[in-house]
């Protein structure tokens, strides 16, 4: 560990950070959760006006590893140094006042809360009883000067997802972020969107700030980091300088012997039958403020297919998912599954008909945390109905544990016991078993590294090949839409804008109606 | 007739603006995330604390003060007993409910011992040189103020974002353990000024258990109007009215004095559906995180 953090110490000594003492160094970091050592001993420097990258493979505690440095978690043992003096962070609050801030995945800035509101919360130059308008002018100056359109009045929860992230960080610069701490926050941005992030951070740094970038993309962090940071299991893996870091070297530490298995490439295609097992016409459902997320949406999928839909978040998608899996009420259109009009039809309906379900955010809507796996994967009605077969379910749990290689003590461990990689196993697993006939799913892998996506990919075409299973898969991540879809169909401001045969699909092309 | 509106406006004067400061301090305290259900207990609490303070000083505004300190701490107890500690906030508040009915016997019991024998309480007469004007005037600049705070100012932001996603107002840089401090001793002093102006203004008598009941009617005004302060006005109006006149209404229109008594409760209702088949939905939707446990370190999934 110590030998590991000495030998990487002269990739540090660089050129251009000759004589300059890191911003944030951390000693022994550890942090503990029931169950898990999240963070083992932990060293790390972070250089002024340097990206560095932060990769892992899912649970490695990369996420930990910056909340730890945004004051949201307290480490059990270690010392984190800050300009050379050793700081105590005990709230985000703390963090802020010494300059770090931390952008996420998901934005935090509070939906009903208006852009300044949100901005304004952080700035500790504003005392408690200020009217927010008091922002106004210092948010639109700033926005404009980093060429971001933005009304300081406005709702947030009018706001699409990447515009809620660029006010994320327009906040990080008004709070005078030296620090920037970012979480996959890049990772769910249009391609376009990511290209200006990624010529922002880089001018960021090369103006002399610091940015601590996580990413699952590694060809992103090879792009943009100056250095990178491999964890593997709570621990330093390796540290790499962007000259000597290739895309190999970076999944052996990130993967060890897992990493041969990493493919971007097509999985096979189906050869669908032609009847048609899911269709929906004209369908239109509300979102979750008022408005139609969901605008007139018609769409089939055949025996024995992958139907792709790619969109930006936030455009119908997730409306549209639940719809089918009758989550969300229809206000008009029709949903037929295997010629069955299942507009009026509940979800146990389909659930005991052969219809499996990943939902977006598994942890939070797919499976029961407190739970243990045998009971998560034993509530589902096909299982339920009358009498649970314990014996039974036992047994294809295990079965379920052998074949996706979850790793759990046992299949009575409550769910929130595993990490999110496992968890997300679980789900897939499960719903795999019950998908006889048709899988519904939103961001399938969303949460997974690159290895385990892929697997799981693998395991969906598979069965749907084999079995003869059609699938229809949202997703935000066109890598996923690519490698797993036959046809593809793009969705935007909740219409269906294009439909293509996968094998022909021009990535460009779909981008652009993506965010067109 | 012009005298029987001036009669009618001063006589429900009295309930209204305790029922108005009571109902807008309960709001205040769960914008920001801490389930209220101590409010009947503590309202009777303070009803009990202005009557024995009146009884033993003679002076209204001591016994509005002390009222008004109890009622705070009471406050500021719940919202770190919620906030620090992984405790139901339904757990919390009906325990502490409890605990105001049982101090409220035994803070006024001794007092109603000395008055029986002749001590008197000190009062104050809404009818007497305008007085009821500034009750009146007193809710409306309460409204204004406490609108302006919690939709205008920073910790307004602050007091909404804590009961929004208090980990996400943590992040963003809130102190949401000081920020629900002050949301609940704030609102919890504004609910022991109410408990004060209702027994020493309305009533001006006092026997176990006075006040209860009220405290759970000034939850449901507060909920009627979407705890918005301005709306508050509305709804506490039409539950003084009910109040003072429901024997009269029931009277009137020959019901039974049962129905008469439900009356505020259908009303509140009523006035729920209005609003929220209304725009204003949005505005007055409970604040999202409304009594649920906080931890600092959980996973957010
Ligand atoms: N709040 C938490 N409570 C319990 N376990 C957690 C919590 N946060 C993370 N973990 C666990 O710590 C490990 C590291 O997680 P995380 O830092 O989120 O990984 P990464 O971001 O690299 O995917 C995982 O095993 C995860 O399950
Ligand atoms: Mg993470």
């Amino acid at each position: 560990m110590a030998a590991e953090a000495n030998n990487a110490k002269p990739t540090f000594l660089s050129p251009p950070q000759e004589g300059k003492e890191p911003i944030v160094s951390l000693r022994g970091i550890t942090k503990r959760f029931p169950g898990v050592i999240a963070l083992d001993h932990i060293d790390l420097d972070i250089y002024p006006g340097t990206v560095h990258a932060l990769l892992g493979e899912n649970g490695a505690g990369k996420s930990t590893l910056v909340k730890v440095l945004y004051g949201i978690y307290t480490p059990d043992e270690g010392e984190i140094i800050i300009n050379g003096r050793s700081t105590r962070l005990t709230s985000p609050a703390d963090a802020i006042s010494t300059g770090i801030v931390m952008v996420s995945q998901s934005p935090q800035i509070i939906d009903t809360l208006t852009v300044a509101e949100n901005i304004i919360l952080g700035l500790e130059k504003y005392n408690h009883f200020v009217p927010v308008t008091k922002v106004y002018k210092t948010i639109r100056e700033e926005s404009k000067r980093v060429g971001i359109k933005i009304e300081p009045g406005i709702e947030v929860w009018r706001l699409s997802y990447t515009q809620k992230q660029l006010v994320e960080i327009l906040r990080a610069i008004l709070l005078g972020a030296k620090v920037l701490l970012l979480d996959e926050a890049i990772t769910y941005l249009p391609i376009e969107e990511k290209k200006r992030f990624y010529k922002f951070i880089r001018q960021f740094a090369d103006e002399g700030g610091t940015v601590v970038l996580i990413t699952h993309k590694i060809y992103e962090a090879m792009d943009v980091a100056d250095k990178i940071t491999v964890l593997r299991r709570g621990k330093v893996a390796g540290h790499l300088d962007r000259k000597e870091a290739t895309i190999e070297k970076i999944r052996a530490l990130m993967f060890g012997e897992r990493s041969a298995e990493i493919t971007y490439e097509r999985l096979p295609t189906a050869q669908p039958e032609p009847n048609t097992v899911l269709e929906v016409k004209d369908l239109w459902v509300m979102g979750d403020f008022g408005g139609y997320a969901v605008q007139g949406v018609s769409l089939e999928v055949k025996e024995g297919e992958v139907l792709g839909i790619a969109g930006v978040a936030g455009n119908g998608q997730k409306e549209l998912i639940q719809a089918i899996m009758r989550l969300r009420p229809v206000i008009k259109g029709k949903i037929m599954y295997n010629g069955e009009d299942i507009t009026r039809k509940t979800t146990y309906y389909l659930r005991i008909n052969g219809v499996g379900y990943i939902p977006d955010l598994p942890a939070k809507y797919g499976v029961s945390i407190e739970n243990s796996i045998i009971e998560n994967i034993a509530v589902l009605p096909v299982y339920s109905r009358g009498i649970i077969n314990w014996d039974k379910i036992r047994e294809l749990t295990l079965k379920l544990i052998k074949e996706f290689e979850i790793k759990t003590p046992s299949p009575d461990t409550p769910v929130k016991f595993l990490s999110g990689g496992n968890i997300m196993k679980v789900l897939v697993a499960r719903e795999l078993t019950v998908a006889t006939n048709l899988l519904v799913a939103y961001n399938p892998t969303r949460a997974l590294d690159e290895a385990t996506a892929i697997k799981v990919r693998k395991i969906i075409k598979d069965k749907v090949l084999k079995n003869k299973v059609s699938a229809i898969i949202a997703s935000e991540d066109l890598d996923e839409i690519f490698q797993i879809s036959d046809r593809i169909a793009v969705m935007n401001s909740g219409k269906i804008v294009g439909v293509f045969p996968a094998d022909k699909a021009k990535r460009e092309e779909i981008e652009h109606l993506m965010v067109m | 007739m012009p005298g029987s509106i001036a009669s009618f406006i001063i006589g429900v004067s009295s309930i209204f603006l305790a029922y108005y400061l009571a109902a807008v301090g309960h709001g205040l305290m769960e914008k920001s995330g801490v389930l209220n259900l101590a409010i009947d207990g503590v309202f009777t609490l303070g009803v009990a604390v202005a009557f024995a303070i009146s009884v033993y000083t003679f002076s209204v505004p001591l016994a509005t003060f002390i009222a008004m300190i109890v009622a705070a701490m009471f406050g500021l107890m719940l919202a770190f007993i919620t906030t620090k500690l992984p405790i139901s906030h339904g757990a919390a508040g009906l325990s502490t409910m409890f605990l105001g009915y049982g101090l409220a016997a035994l803070v006024g019991l001794p007092a109603r011992q000395l008055q029986i024998n002749g001590r008197s309480l000190a009062t104050i007469q809404p009818s007497l040189g305008g007085t009821w004007v500034w009750f009146y005037v007193v809710a409306f600049a309460v409204a204004v103020g406490i609108w302006y705070l919690v939709e205008k100012t920073k910790i307004g932001a602050a007091i909404r974002a804590a009961g929004e996603n208090p980990a996400s107002a943590e992040a963003l840089g809130v102190n949401v353990l000081a920020v629900r401090l002050f949301a609940s001793g704030v609102g919890y002093a504004l609910i022991g000024i109410g408990a004060a102006v209702f027994e020493l203004a309305y009533t001006q008598v006092w026997s176990q258990g006075a006040g209860m009941g009220y405290g759970w009617i000034a939850f449901a005004i507060s909920l009627s109007a979407g705890r918005h302060p301005i709306l508050i006005i509305i709804s506490a109006m039409i539950f003084a009215v009910l109040d003072k006149y429901r024997f009269l209404i029931a009277a009137i229109y020959n019901l039974p004095p049962d129905v008469g008594k439900m009356l505020p409760f259908v009303a509140a209702i009523a006035a729920m559906i209005i609003f929220m088949v209304t725009p204003l939905r949005r505005k007055l939707a409970p604040p999202k995180s409304l009594g649920k446990i906080y931890f600092r370190e959980e996973r957010s999934v």
